[in-house]
């Protein structure tokens, strides 16, 4: 094997992607295309099991997707680079060479389109944080008296997109958070710490605030009935029902080919409530500013506005295939990576007493479209959700089913939002971590189902 | 499909040859350098294409290839992962994972030995007869668009999609304890969907539900007739959906197919076993579990009917292999015998926390991952009925096949699952087909209402590419097989 250039990723892997990229597009011929999309990150995990550690990983991972294009044709390749610049321009031309062949034997691609240099941008974040070191025995001091299961994420994650057109475009976001729960025998409560700066006190106080609400737990389980009940969903659990527009029911193009949630709401059948609002909103800067063509974002995309539905996401290939406007909405998943949901009136100090008698969620579970046509969903209550009466918490209930469409939970159910919004950055690690998250706010609700 | 005269398989295997012997002499300057060292190579290829109303949808290739390195220190076991394979990138990980698992050892939840590290040596290949890097794009994308075109029946069908993804799988592990084995697996999955639109109304019927219909083979699993058929019932399912009935709101009898029970094994036995689940790991996010470790030898799960394997020994199911990724040895194993639960789903290191007996089922996604407890193929073993006996037993009852929902709580006890399609069965015949049927359960109640299953030749075999759990989190391939099961007064519904 060769040996490595012995880079120094901090200041250099956007110069080594250059230099890639140069070697791959001085070799194109003529009428061909090729975009280079790159994901990479230095991770270091830990997971906590009873407020010790079951096991830590360090991750050196730099993924590139080529995307070669021509005849009206296109294939993606991902490779994972060695840093070896001689190796991987071999490796990478070998691939570019065997697509170039292949393609020649297929039907041309109707949703090809030329690449467009999008522009040449760069955008560096870094959060101040100890050594993971440090933060192993912050974490296990901090919860010694206590039983905490959870995650530890930190490091750089990087993204570029570069194309045969001149664009190129750099992001770089060096990131922590701490998502964990503390148990008492079958009693949990949930806390999540991710800042620009760990700060001990802020953390020593989250850890008090969540020791709190696990004390809150020690009353006796309350059994509830299935049947309506008067609901407030504090901003976790209300972020589990908001990822479920993500699972296909934004995207213009699930919409055309025959999964359609929304479809009453885009044919004005059916309204939601004006006090919901939904936006894609770049402008959080919990993600890069370009997506995996390297097309920008744009800062602020309404898609639910006081109630009416007023955009989908399109991409650029869905806006060829139906003659459609896009949006800039990724190629490879019509989503948004940046919600926020609009804050209404409510002030948290009067969340019970507007509550009254009613269900405190503060997280939901699993949730799954159990009718995708009519926005009806299913999932479950988790961590500490609470039985109230007469605006004073009764005590922990067992866990409830749910299955209630979205019109009715956004529409004539919703009484009001808080004013106050929480912010949670995207804690997805499947394959790689994932940016993105979203801002928003609790929600009232006269009723919701629940049937188990 | 053709088979091409591409000689990939053996440049592959030189490369593959290189990279080992280039691994092999890093290994040798870290194996002493901790109580325990071991390298584990993946290398991965996976082509996954589409064709949607006979026009190309996706054409993807990732070619994955990485390092894990496992560091025993103090009897804490920790681990460091690179795609950087080249002396300095190996070094590199090496001393940050040193690093990070001394620091760690201070506050390991276990101290370990060496014995959840097996010395063992051996060889596992997927049994195929033709190499699937054998298989060219041209060939693929010729039945991917014969066969998307074929669901494609009329106009009443908007969405009519051929898939298929090949994965081609090398793993290599070898320790400081001499352990030294080798595991190829070719795996295919092969999905067809039709969408069928009229006015309001949209339905989908696909071939076992998503992408269940997945297995270990070479490219000699492609047979077109076969497919062709497959897409014309598909298709024709689709359509009659959209005139069907909405799934009736009752307690009544239920006959679950095989593509369905996949989910309900998967979800209500598979992943309640889970040792490390039991041990708590998990409760931060996949979740806990019902079962206690109390409840081995003593909880009557389901009926006397339910016989439940975990069995990673199979010729052709997805999730098959010799070894599980600690060297651990597979076999085969009883985990629910006449209703009985005997055994979880936990790795050496579970078994080390906790003695309960467990199989060989530390599994990772990647290089980039850590072995956790992990379903490996999970299978119920067949009754004595046959189809139309068991219908036949049915006064009034639904039978549902293909999953399309799936939700079940942290403990996975409340469940609640949705089908494609349904057949309503009065009087001991089918006499209509029924759209958006769901059904909803507690799992030990639910497993004791199995009133009976169908035979041996009835089985149908499939599996998941998207079993996700663990934190940091990791998608895997599991396999299950089902006959038909009769379930007793459970409460089905319909959609709306």
């Amino acid at each position: 094997m060769a040996v490595s250039m012995g880079i120094n990723l901090k200041y250099d892997l956007k110069n080594y992607l250059k230099l890639l990229s140069n070697n791959l597009f001085n070799q194109l011929k003529a009428d061909e295309e090729l975009s280079l999309g790159l994901h990479s990150e230095e991770s270091e995990f830990v997971r906590f099991s009873k407020s010790k550690v079951r096991q830590n990983t360090s991750v050196h991972q730099h993924e590139l997707t080529l995307q070669f294009q021509a005849e009206h044709k296109f294939y993606k390749s991902t490779n994972m680079l060695t840093l070896n610049l001689a190796a991987d321009t071999k490796h990478l031309q070998t691939v570019v060479d065997s697509i170039r062949k292949n393609l020649t034997l297929i039907d041309e691609n109707p949703k090809y389109r030329k690449m467009l240099n999008n522009g040449i941008t760069e955008v560096y974040k870094k959060s101040q944080r100890p050594t993971t070191a440090d933060v192993i025995k912050k974490i296990s001091v901090q919860f010694s008296d206590s039983d905490l299961t959870g995650l530890y994420c930190a490091g750089p994650i990087r993204q570029a997109s570069v194309n045969s057109a001149g664009q190129f475009h750099y992001f770089e976001n060096d990131t922590f958070f701490l998502d964990f729960s503390i148990y008492d025998d079958a009693r949990a409560a949930k806390g999540f710490y991710s800042e620009e700066k760990w700060m001990d006190t802020q953390f020593a106080n989250l850890a008090c605030e969540i020791k709190k609400i696990l004390t809150l737990l020690k009353k006796p389980r309350i059994k509830i009935k299935p049947g309506h009940y008067p609901v407030y969903l504090a901003p976790m659990a209300l972020a589990e029902i908001i990822q479920i527009f993500n699972w296909r029911a934004v995207s213009r193009s699930a919409f055309e080919q025959g999964f359609a949630p929304l479809k009453k709401l885009h044919m004005r059948e059916s309204l939601f409530s004006p006090k919901f609002s939904l936006t894609e909103n770049n402008e959080l800067g919990l993600n890069s500013h370009f997506n995996s063509s390297g097309e920008l974002s744009p800062k602020n995309l309404p898609i639910i506005e006081n109630g009416e539905l007023k955009n989908f996401l399109i991409n650029a290939a869905t806006a060829k295939e139906y003659n459609l406007i896009s949006n800039n909405a990724d190629a490879n998943f019509e989503a948004m990576r940046s919600i926020d949901v609009k804050p209404g009136t409510l002030d948290e100090k009067n969340i019970l007493s507007q509550l009254g008698t009613g269900l405190f969620l503060t997280n939901l579970h699993y949730i799954n479209w159990s009718d995708p046509q009519a926005a009806r969903l299913t999932g479950m209550t988790r961590f500490a959700c609470f039985w109230v009466e007469n605006g004073e918490i009764i005590g922990p209930i067992h866990d409830l089913r749910f299955d209630d469409t979205l019109y009715n939970l956004f529409g004539a159910e919703l009484v009001d939002l808080t004013e106050h919004v929480s912010t949670f950055v995207n804690t997805s690690t499947y394959q790689k971590r994932s940016l993105g998250g979203m801002r928003l706010p609790g929600a009232l609700l006269k009723k919701m189902n629940f049937t188990l | 499909m053709q088979a091409t005269s591409q000689a990939t398989s053996q440049d592959a295997e030189n490369i593959s040859d290189q990279l080992t012997d280039f691994l092999q002499t890093e290994f040798n300057k870290y194996k002493d350098s901790a109580d325990f060292v071991a390298f584990k190579l993946i290398k991965e290829k996976t082509r996954d294409y589409s064709v949607r109303n006979g026009k190309t949808e996706d054409l993807t290739e990732f070619n994955d290839q990485g390092l894990l390195i496992e560091i025993m220190i103090s009897g804490h076991m920790g681990y460091g992962a690179t795609g950087e394979l080249t002396a300095e990138g190996i070094k590199k990980a090496f001393n940050k994972a040193r690093a990070m698992t001394l620091a760690a050892s201070r506050y390991g939840i276990f101290k370990f030995n060496k014995l959840i590290r097996p010395p063992v040596q051996g060889t596992y290949t997927s049994s195929r007869k033709i190499n699937s890097d054998q298989l060219s794009l041209a060939s693929i994308f010729d039945y991917l668009k014969k066969t998307s075109l074929a669901l494609k029946k009329n106009d009443q069908i908007i969405t009519a999609v051929s898939d298929v993804m090949l994965v081609e799988c090398v793993q290599h592990y070898f320790s400081s304890e001499g352990t030294n084995f080798h595991q190829n697996f070719d795996i295919i999955v092969n999905a067809l969907s039709a969408t069928a639109s009229q006015g309001k109304e949209s339905q989908t019927r696909s071939l076992h539900g998503g992408r269940g219909n997945c297995v270990q083979a070479g490219a000699e699993f492609f047979n077109l007739d076969k497919a062709l058929a497959d897409c014309d019932e598909i298709s024709t399912q689709a359509l009659e959906l959209l005139n069907a009935e909405n799934c009736p709101a009752e307690n009544c009898d239920l006959i679950l197919s095989p593509d369905q029970m996949l989910l309900q094994i998967h979800e209500s036995i598979g992943h309640p076993l889970e040792l490390d689940r039991i041990l708590g790991d998990e409760r931060n996010f996949a979740g806990w579990s019902f079962v206690k470790p109390e409840d081995f030898g003593t909880l009557q799960y389901g009926s006397t009917q339910m016989n439940v394997v975990f069995d990673p020994t199979l010729v052709g199911e997805l999730a098959s292999y010799q070894f599980d990724e600690t060297g651990n040895p597979a076999e085969k194993k009883y985990l629910i015998q006449n209703g009985k639960l005997v055994a979880g789903l936990g790795s050496l290191e579970s078994q080390a926390r906790c003695p309960i007996s467990g199989v060989a089922s530390a599994r990772s996604s990647s290089w980039n991952r850590a072995p956790i407890d992990r379903m490996a193929n999970i299978n119920l073993e067949a009754g004595k009925l046959s189809l139309n006996e068991m219908i036949s037993q049915v006064e009034r009852g639904v039978m549902m096949y293909a999953n399309r929902s799936w939700s079940i709580d942290d403990y996975r006890r409340k469940f609640q699952f949705g089908c494609e399609y349904a057949k309503l069965i009065e009087n001991g015949k089918v006499t209509k087909t029924l759209k958006n049927p769901n059904y909803r359960g507690i799992t030990v109640p639910f497993w004791n209402s199995l009133a009976a299953l169908t035979k041996p030749d009835t089985i149908g075999t499939y599996g998941s590419p998207y079993c996700g759990k663990g934190e940091p989190s990791q998608i895997i391939r599991v396999g299950h097989s089902s006959p038909y099961a009769l379930f007793k007064n459970i409460e089905v519904f319909g959609g709306g």
